[in-house]
Parts: structure tokens; C-alpha cells; sequence
């Protein structure tokens, strides 16, 4: 057989795999050992075994504000990201205007441009234009970086959708709201659901725009986290880290759910 | 209504989003780079050009991105391989290998190499017991523990950008090559190779830009005295409270990033136009 | 009483123009084929038609009510498309019923009666909750044109709608077509560039030529009395042969061989079509003698590909003739088998 492969590179194989995976997860498999530690400590392996430190999060009014705005912020992300973009991949995919190839470009270009640089600029335009910032510059600012996201997946499903589904529909009596609602909308679907996963979860856990965009009253999640770190972190940290984990699995066994792993992957 | 007009109804919103949450403030960055007391000025880059600091800054954000670019591609390419021709369940397996840290916060992760690599930390008490390292030594605030943790957050970049080249790559040429004489890594080496380039092109260009415009990882396990260009410009808006001299600094980061992507940008507007 | 009159059709992307003006008149629950080779315009024809494209110059009327203006959504029109279109996230059913709930034909229990119908004529009622893409090619082709008949509309428009069936699908799929516009008697217009598939199907063929009607007529009309030499090369590919004809029924070949031709032919130059089935080959009987260059068996019939002097003929026999390739043969036609076309004011390329 012509894709036989020698078992010498089998093996080597094996272990490759073996080592990219302590790579890609070690660092992930660390947080959630410290997290169920007993030790006052952050330290790997664990020693004991408790819940204490979720207890502790738990307990911890500073952790539990920052968790409810994050998962806010991360919602009206979401929401907006979903609308603005998914709009945009319509008119884009219609390539009805002059320009649509440059539009896409354009729309695009959040996700090129690094966010650091987008946060500096995000930071000293709002200073200068609106005075401090606040929760609405960290939704707008969000929504900008997910909506590429959107506008990239639902563009994905579009460009697979039967090209003369809306020229049928017209041929059957839809007019314009109706294509957009019955025809239209239900292609996006797809796309949208999976732009919709990354939005949540890029909002929910970017740290870069947060971090310069931070205000006393105003610390996400992952900023919290952050600030732990740069000073006196201890385990509560890990605990906080892996219910962050846990929310990524969640949201990934809910994309896997509803449109496939596959799908997902090629956003 | 029109359908000209229905389409600009659905991009208007976006597009002023976009026009004034995203242009302006970039605009906004490039205008106080070179803004001075008195007008027009271009202390700002002169300062960041002729101090040797800074340089150095610049030439290890250079030298540690082309570094972690190098290795994401070196070790990315073989597992993307494995992965495209993979049983459907190891597959999916590994795609959740890769897909998991890449959905996962960079903090969170970072979080995990800094206790892997802290004095007491897995690695380096590892290495002290297999005698290649000595009691004094240490990982954290290194330019190596930098590229450790950056391989880790960016190898699905990589990973991901050859997968979807390879995905596509018809098996049967292999099979071809086979046939006419080639071993199995001969078959890699003159086919798949080659074949995947645009894929490891796209992925090297993403990893350097993302490497190069990395912040917190950088900072978490580099600390101050390891320092690379982005915690050099969060240090300046947040600490020195220079902005003009944060947004020289950024706007040097974003020249060399279009630098960079240049000929990617050129060879995608070919394709498109 | 007309269904579908179009006066004047021009049709202009930019600077080229792909339709020259075309009238043509489409008689109530006729049959009507627009048949083509690709890029003469037949489909730009159909969706002005259908409201898809608007014309840049002239009238489309249905039923008598001057619709020009009109988007596709206001005409009283369905359209079967090649690719068939079919909503992937609606039933079978459901999309069988879009039509009529866009349209507002009928309240719940009427469509659904409709739908039933529509799924029955189509033979495809076992699969009413099935989705399109859990059907085969064939299936989904049965629902579009179930989707497509089931408003019962003025005028019925087909687009390559049989062009994405194998062969054998597509013959039975033919006959369900004449079936069901027998049963329903819906004005049809059906684009297509397979000239079996128009002569087969149609009551009456419009055949386009670059933007402009080459010919129109019944199938019979088209296939027996061409009326130009694309004509008749497009419709059972003959052999052109130039020729000069001479007085009491002779034309004199490229060769200075002799033909017998029908007495009433004009005397002059002019372009002869012989249909390649026309022409009988033997080895030394009587005719004209041409050179046999190459034949192919394909079971029922065998295809010959001769030389007479210089000019290429194609010949089709029944059955295995028993020639040699490369031997001279003889060709015999009968004189009223062969169709006469003015000369051409060029040599066409082969």
C-alpha cells in the first residue's frame, strides 16, 4: 500500500502528539490542579484536596462584580456584534454596491490590526472627544474587535447558500421584507450562531482593551485576574482562572452541540 | 425602496460604527504621535529612535517574534499534517487539543506558565534535578519563559491557518508521488510541503504580528526587565502618562506590522481584484 | 388568446447589447422552447420575462396587463431554476407552500390542500417532511417543479431546469413534464440549449441566435424546413455543403460532382443541408464518391466521417454498413431530404 507509513515515524509521531498536547493544555491542566489545592500556596502538583478557594471566590463581592461585568458586557457584545455584522455580511454578500470587495476589506480590518494599537487609539480618541470612559467605550470598543468575527462567518454560509434563493423567492411572491425574514435570515443562520460563539467568548475573555480602557469601577473579569497577577496572586486566582476554563468548555460543547465542531474551527 | 438602497440601510449602521469607533481613534493615535507643544513634531519618534533602550526593546520584540514564529511553524506544520490525515476521531481529539487553549483567556493561560516556570514551579526544579541547571537558576523574567508561553498562545494560529491549506490538499498526490518513487517523508518533503506553503505564509504572518503586538503574556512572564514594544507603550499611557510618546510607539508597532503583512495584503487584493 | 406577448425586447450589460429585439407572441397553455447555444440571450430573455433583469428597451405583457414595470413578486409567474433553488431550511412542504403563503392564495387548509396536491402530481407525497437536502438530485428537482406549478400561475418559466439530470433522469423526467403540462394546461416557457429536449417537449420552438430570433415555428417546421444555416446546424448538426444549381434539379458540389436536387430549387448559388442521417453510404452502388476518413460503432448506429473532395461531410448509418475507413464510397441522397439555404456571403468555419 502506497500510504504505508514506516512505524519508526509512528512512534515519533506518537510521542510529537504527546508532547504538543502537554504544550497546548499544561498550562491549562496547572491552573485547574492549583485551584483544588489546599496549600496557601500556588503550587503544582496540588497538595490536598479542597474546594476552599472556590469558596472563597465565591465569597468575594470584588470577583463576583467583575464576573457580572464581563458576562454583560460579553452579552451586548454579542448582541450588537451580531446585529451590525450580520447586517453588513447581507448588503456585502449581495455585491450589489460598487466597492463591496474594498467594504469587506474594511470591516475586516479590526481583526488585522493588533488590539493594543486599537486600544491606545480607542483610549486617547475617547478622552479627548468624550472625557473618561466608561462602560459604553469598553461595549463599543468590543463590539468593533467581534464584529469581523460575525461578518467573516455568516459571509462563510452565505457564500455557500444557493445563489438564486432570493431571485426564487421573488419569483414566488416574497417581497422585501419577506426575503430578508423567511429566505435570507434563515441562511445567516448558521453564520451567525458561530460568529455569535466567538463574540461572547472573545468578549468575555479579552483582556487588552479592558486593561487600558480600566476604570476604578470597571474591571472585567479577566482584568481582575490580571491585576491578581501582576502583584499577590494565590490560589483563589486559580480558581477564578478555571471557572474562565470552565466557561470556554462550556461555550465549546454548546457550539459543538448546535453547528459542529468543524464549522466552528473555520471561522 | 431600491435594492441599492435596502443594502446601504443594512451597511449603514456598521459602517458608522466602524468609521467612528475604529477610524477616528486610529487617526486620533496617529495624530498625537506627531503632535508637539507647538505643532507639528517628530521628537517623539527621535526620542524612541535614538535611545538605546528603546532599541534594544524594538530588537528583541523583533528577534523573540521571528523566534516564536520560527518554532510555531516548525513544531505547527507536523501536527497540522497529523491532523489532516488523522482518523476522523483523533481528529476531532486534537482539534479540541488546539481549539481549547486558543478559546481560552490569555491571562488564564499565562497564569499557568508562570507557575510551570515560577523558581519552584515544574520545569526548572525539573531541570535542576536532571542536573542541567543550577540552584540559582531561573526561568521567570527570561526571554525564554517569553517564548515558551508565546508558543503556547499562538501555535493554534499557526496550526489552524496550514490545517485549512492541507484540509483542501487532494490526497491523491501524495499517492502519486508515492508511485513514482518517493518515500514517505520524500512525499511530504517535494509535496505537502510546498503544497502548504500559503497555509505556514499566513500563519508565520499572523504569529509575528500577533507576537510582535503581544501584550500580556510579554509582560506576565518577561516582567520589566525583559521588556517588549507593548508593555514599553503600556507602560508609557499608563504609568509615565507620555501619550504622545505611547502613540509614536504604537504607531512604529503598526508600521512594522504593515511592513509585514505587506506582500500578504498585495498577493489577497490580487486574488480578489 | 395570448398569455405572453413581448414586443421590441432589447437587452444592453453595459456597452454590449445580448438582445436585438425580439417579438414573439405565446399562445395560452402552449408549450414554448427557447432554444440556444450558451450566451445567445435565451436566459436574459427568461428572467426579463420573469422581472428578474429589466429590459432596456420594450413590452412584457401576460394576460393582456402590460407588466414591464412590475418586479417578479407582482407577476403572475413561477420559475423553476437550474440550480432549483430550494430553501434548505424549509420542509418539502413548506416550500412547496411559500409560493402560495407569499402570494396569499387561500387560507391554511386550502394550501395545504394545494401542497398535497402539488407533491401528488410530482409523485413525491412520502417525502412531504423531508428536508431538500435528504433527497436525491432528481427528488429535489420534482419538488422545485412541484414548488413551481403549485400557484397555479399565467405563465410557468423553466430555465435549464432539466440540464442537472443524468441522461436517463432526465428522459423521465421529460415525460412527466408533457404529462403534467397536459394535465394542467399552464402557458410554459422552457430555456434550454439541448435541441432533443426542445424538439421533444415543445409545441413550438423559438430558436435565438446572438440576441435575435433565428427561427421560430413547430418542431416539425424547424427540423425539416431550416430557414438559415444555423438553423439548421444547431438542430441535428447537418452538413452545409455550397453548391451552384444548375437547371431541371442538379447542383454541381465544391468537387464538380454532380447531385440530384428537387426541380423547384432556385437556379444559382446557394448552401445545401443534408441531415447527417440523410446520406446513404455504400460501397459501389450509386451517388457520389467520397473518401471514408474515419467510422465509429456505437451499437445501434455507426458514425462515418467522410471527405468529399476537400469538404468535410458526417454521416450517421443504422446498424454496421460493412465500409473500410479509408476507401472511396458512394453517397446517395433523397433529392427531397435536402434543404435549401441561401449561399453564404463567407465560408463559415467549420
Amino acid at each position: 500500500m502506497v500510504r504505508e507509513v514506516p512505524l519508526w515515524l509512528k512512534v515519533a509521531a506518537g510521542i510529537f502528539l504527546a508532547g504538543m498536547t502537554l504544550l497546548l493544555l499544561g498550562p491549562l491542566v496547572v491552573v485547574l490542579g492549583v485551584s483544588v489545592s489546599e496549600s496557601q500556596f500556588i503550587a503544582f502538583p496540588p497538595q490536598g484536596l479542597s474546594l476552599k478557594w472556590y469558596a472563597q471566590v465565591f465569597g468575594d463581592a470584588r470577583y463576583l462584580v467583575s464576573f457580572r461585568q464581563s458576562l454583560v458586557l460579553a452579552l451586548i457584545v454579542t448582541g450588537l456584534a451580531s446585529l451590525f455584522g450580520g447586517a453588513s455580511a447581507i448588503a456585502i454578500h449581495r455585491r450589489a454596491i460598487p466597492g463591496a470587495g474594498i467594504l469587506a476589506t474594511i470591516f475586516l480590518s479590526p481583526l488585522i490590526l493588533p488590539t493594543i494599537i486599537y486600544a491606545v487609539g480607542m483610549l486617547m480618541f475617547w478622552s479627548a472627544t468624550f472625557g473618561a470612559v466608561s462602560f459604553l467605550t469598553l461595549v463599543i470598543g468590543h463590539t468593533v474587535i467581534c464584529i469581523p468575527y460575525v461578518l467573516r462567518t455568516t459571509l462563510a454560509v452565505l457564500s455557500e447558500s444557493d445563489p438564486y434563493l432570493e431571485e426564487a423567492a421573488r419569483t414566488m411572491g416574497a417581497g422585501r421584507l419577506a426575503r430578508l425574514w423567511f429566505v435570507v435570515l434563515p441562511q445567516c443562520l448558521p453564520g451567525l450562531a458561530a460568529g455569535m460563539f466567538f463574540a461572547f467568548n472573545i468578549s468575555f475573555d479579552e483582556a487588552v482593551l479592558s486593561l487600558f480602557l480600566r476604570q476604578p469601577d470597571l474591571t472585567t473579569l479577566p482584568v481582575r485576574v490580571y491585576g491578581q497577577l501582576e502583584f499577590s496572586p494565590d490560589p483563589s486566582v486559580a480558581a477564578v482562572s478555571s471557572i474562565m476554563i470552565g466557561v470556554t468548555v462550556l461555550l465549546l460543547l454548546l457550539a459543538d452541540r448546535i453547528l459542529g465542531l468543524k464549522r466552528f474551527s473555520e471561522g | 425602496m431600491t435594492d441599492r438602497r435596502e443594502n446601504l440601510l443594512l451597511l449603514a449602521p456598521g459602517l458608522a460604527l466602524l468609521a467612528l469607533a475604529f477610524i477616528l481613534p486610529i487617526f486620533r493615535m496617529l495624530a498625537l504621535s506627531v503632535q508637539g507643544e507647538d505643532g507639528l513634531t517628530g521628537a517623539h519618534f527621535a526620542r524612541f529612535l535614538g535611545d538605546p533602550f528603546y532599541l534594544g526593546v524594538l530588537w528583541r520584540t523583533v528577534r523573540l517574534s521571528l523566534l516564536i514564529t520560527l518554532i510555531c511553524a516548525v513544531l505547527g506544520f507536523p501536527f497540522a499534517y497529523i491532523m489532516a490525515r488523522a482518523r476522523p476521531r483523533l481528529r476531532t481529539l486534537l482539534l479540541i487539543i488546539v481549539i481549547l487553549p486558543l478559546m481560552t483567556s490569555v491571562v488564564v493561560r499565562t497564569f499557568g506558565w508562570m507557575v510551570i516556570l515560577s523558581r519552584n514551579g515544574i520545569l526548572p526544579e525539573m531541570l535542576r534535578d536532571l542536573g542541567l541547571a543550577g540552584r540559582s537558576f531561573q526561568l521567570m523574567r527570561t526571554e525564554t519563559a517569553i517564548v515558551l508561553g508565546m508558543v503556547q498562545v499562538l501555535m493554534p494560529f499557526m496550526v489552524l491557518s496550514i490545517l485549512g491549506v492541507l484540509a483542501r490538499l487532494d490526497q491523491r498526490l501524495e499517492e502519486a508521488a508515492r508511485t513514482m518513487g518517493c518515500s514517505f517523508l520524500g512525499a511530504l518533503r517535494h509535496v505537502v510541503l510546498p503544497l502548504s506553503m500559503p497555509g505556514i505564509a499566513v500563519g508565520a504572518v499572523l504569529c509575528f504580528t500577533l507576537s510582535a503586538s503581544s501584550f500580556v503574556t510579554p509582560n506576565l512572564l518577561g516582567g520589566t526587565r525583559v521588556q517588549m514594544l507593548a508593555a514599553s507603550i503600556y507602560r508609557a499611557v499608563t504609568q509615565t502618562l507620555d501619550w504622545n510618546f505611547a502613540a509614536a510607539q504604537s504607531v512604529i508597532l503598526l508600521v512594522g506590522i504593515l511592513l509585514v503583512m505587506a506582500p500578504y495584503i498585495v498577493s489577497q487584493g490580487r486574488r480578489h481584484g | 388568446m395570448a398569455d405572453l406577448t413581448l414586443t421590441g425586447i432589447r437587452k444592453s450589460f453595459g456597452r454590449t447589447e445580448v438582445l436585438h429585439g425580439i417579438d414573439t407572441v405565446i399562445e395560452k397553455g402552449s408549450f414554448v422552447s427557447l432554444l440556444g447555444a450558451s450566451g445567445c440571450g435565451k436566459s436574459t430573455l427568461l428572467r426579463i420575462v420573469a422581472g428578474l433583469e429589466t429590459a432596456s428597451a420594450g413590452r412584457v405583457e401576460i394576460a393582456g396587463q402590460d407588466v414591464t414595470a412590475l418586479p417578479p413578486e407582482a407577476r403572475d409567474i413561477s420559475m423553476m431554476f437550474q440550480s432549483y433553488a430550494l430553501l434548505p431550511h424549509l420542509s418539502v412542504a413548506e416550500n412547496v407552500r411559500f409560493p402560495l403563503r407569499m402570494r396569499g392564495i387561500g387560507n391554511r387548509e386550502e394550501q395545504a390542500a394545494r401542497v398535497a396536491e402539488a407533491l401528488e402530481t410530482v409523485q413525491l407525497s412520502a417525502f412531504a417532511n423531508r428536508k431538500p437536502s435528504q433527497l436525491s438530485g432528481g427528488q429535489q428537482q420534482r419538488v422545485a417543479l412541484a414548488r413551481a406549478i403549485v400557484s397555479t400561475p399565467k405563465v410557468l418559466l423553466l430555465d435549464e431546469a432539466l440540464s442537472n439530470l443524468d441522461a436517463r433522469l432526465r428522459e423521465d423526467m421529460q415525460l412527466e413534464l408533457i404529462e403534467i403540462h397536459r394535465k394542467l394546461g399552464l402557458t410554459t416557457l422552457f430555456v434550454t440549449h439541448d435541441q432533443d429536449e426542445a424538439l421533444s417537449l415543445s409545441d413550438r420552438v423559438i430558436l435565438l441566435d446572438g440576441g435575435r430570433v433565428a427561427q421560430a415555428g413547430s418542431p416539425e417546421e424547424i427540423y425539416e424546413a431550416p430557414q438559415t444555416a444555423f438553423a439548421a446546424e444547431f438542430l441535428g448538426a447537418a452538413n452545409l455543403i455550397p453548391a451552384e444549381i444548375g437547371p431541371r434539379g442538379t447542383a454541381t458540389l465544391p468537387g464538380g460532382q454532380h447531385l440530384p436536387v428537387p426541380e423547384n430549387m432556385p437556379e444559382g448559388p446557394a448552401l445545401l443541408a443534408i441531415r447527417q442521417e440523410d446520406l446513404v453510404l455504400s460501397a459501389g452502388g450509386k451517388g457520389i464518391s467520397a473518401r471514408l476518413k474515419a467510422q465509429v460503432f456505437m451499437g445501434s448506429r455507426t458514425r462515418h466521417v467522410l471527405d468529399l473532395d476537400g469538404h468535410r461531410l458526417r454521416a450517421l448509418s443504422l446498424g454496421r454498413p460493412g465500409l473500410v475507413a479509408g476507401e472511396t464510397v458512394r453517397l446517395a441522397v433523397d433529392p427531397d431530404r435536402i434543404a435549401w439555404l441561401p449561399p453564404a456571403p463567407t465560408d463559415r468555419p467549420e
